[in-house]
């Protein structure tokens, strides 16, 4: 599975060698703030890819994408291996995206009653509830329902040049844990994605 | 079974194309840039304080056993002995309780036991911690020690509402 490859975006850190990723991160250990904003420009898209996986929202993702800039901007001087910088950003962001659900998922089931309240008037089917802004719904609301782990393995693991090592260790678990949580994941979203994968 | 994978995985991707389409990436970086501004500043503002907080907070933690201690200092009874093994006898102001002390060398053991006898006569168990401040005068040939109740008697051994044991620092 990849997630946001296929030219949707192109990972701008890609464009850099490894060397040239690990002195900006020293540069911002050592407080260089221009070094931190190019990191920034580099892995704002990689971030965004990963917080809208988890809360299927632009807007809501852009919002965990800032926080979690601010946490590891805060923190990087805790780095220790400036080469693993990207997982270990990426983890603040998909951590940061995870705690924030909360917030999605009130906001999801408040569109969810206003749909409720809508279809007294008009019935969507599915072939009409795939436009963009109702796909968006669906998922949303089917991402939200998974446990966290579950809606952070299916996430990373769907991202293009991260391997599954990387994600086991983003997630803190072992490479067959995060199999058998993206497993859990796929079947519940089969389930309830039933309509759509017809 | 594989096929419902993929169009999960198609699903997914969908929605995700469709959900950065609309990203204005100069604004957020702008966003990013702005919230990181106020981060260092919070950050700059706050250099200052813990260096403060480090001369201060013991500073101000000697002052309060300073005033705590001269505020509920215990009297002695006159059969209290002072020596390496012996026990004394404290009695607590405005109290009707007592505590049996067993004297310890704070050399040999940071913790004691100490039974306080409740109002009931139940004796009671609380924990005291002794810190030898080296520096005392010899009082009897026996250096002075810090002595510490660090823990709430049970509720069974009222001391009186005025002098609850947690707070009683003792110096012998």
């Amino acid at each position: 599975m990849s997630i946001g490859g296929e030219g949707i975006l192109v990972n701008e850190a890609r464009k850099v060698s490894n060397a040239g990723i690990e002195r900006l991160v020293e540069a911002s250990r050592r407080g260089n703030r221009g070094a931190f904003d190019e990191l920034v420009r580099l892995y704002q898209r990689r971030a965004m890819q990963v917080a809208v996986a988890v809360l299927c929202d632009a807007d809501e993702a852009a919002e965990a994408v800032q926080a979690g800039f601010v946490k590891a901007y805060l923190n990087i001087g805790k780095l220790r291996e400036p080469k693993r910088f990207e997982s270990w950003l990426l983890r603040i962001i998909a951590n940061t995206a995870i705690s924030q659900r909360k917030t999605a998922k009130r906001r999801a089931e408040a569109a969810k009653a206003a749909d409720c309240r809508g279809q007294e008037k008009r019935t969507f089917s599915p072939a009409e509830t795939a436009g963009a802004q109702e796909l968006r719904e669906v998922i949303q609301r089917a991402m939200l329902r998974l446990s966290r782990k579950q809606a952070k393995a299916i996430t990373l693991f769907g991202l293009e040049d991260l391997s599954q090592e990387q994600v086991s260790e983003m997630m803190g678990c072992s490479v067959e844990a995060v199999r058998w949580h993206v497993f859990r994941a796929r079947q519940k979203l089969k389930v309830w994605l039933k309509e759509y994968l017809e | 079974m594989k096929k419902q994978e993929e169009k999960i995985d198609i699903l997914l991707r969908r929605n995700m194309a469709e959900q950065l389409a609309g990203v204005d990436w100069d604004k957020l970086s702008t966003a990013i840039s702005g919230r990181l501004d106020k981060a260092q500043q919070r950050k700059t503002s706050a250099i200052g304080l813990p260096t403060v907080l480090k001369i201060a907070a013991p500073v101000a933690a000697a002052a309060a056993v300073v005033f705590v201690m001269v505020m509920i200092k215990p009297e002695r009874t006159d059969d209290t002995q002072w020596g390496e093994g012996r026990t004394a006898t404290v009695k607590l102001t405005g109290s009707r309780g007592s505590a049996s002390v067993a004297i310890i060398d704070p050399a040999d053991r940071a913790h004691a036991q100490v039974d306080i006898a409740g109002k009931n006569g139940t004796p009671a168990k609380c924990y005291v911690r002794i810190i030898d401040s080296s520096t005392g005068q010899k009082e009897d040939g026996i250096r002075p020690s810090w002595f510490m109740i660090s823990k709430a008697e049970p509720a069974h051994a009222d001391n009186g509402a005025n002098q609850d044991v947690m707070a009683i620092i003792y110096l012998f």
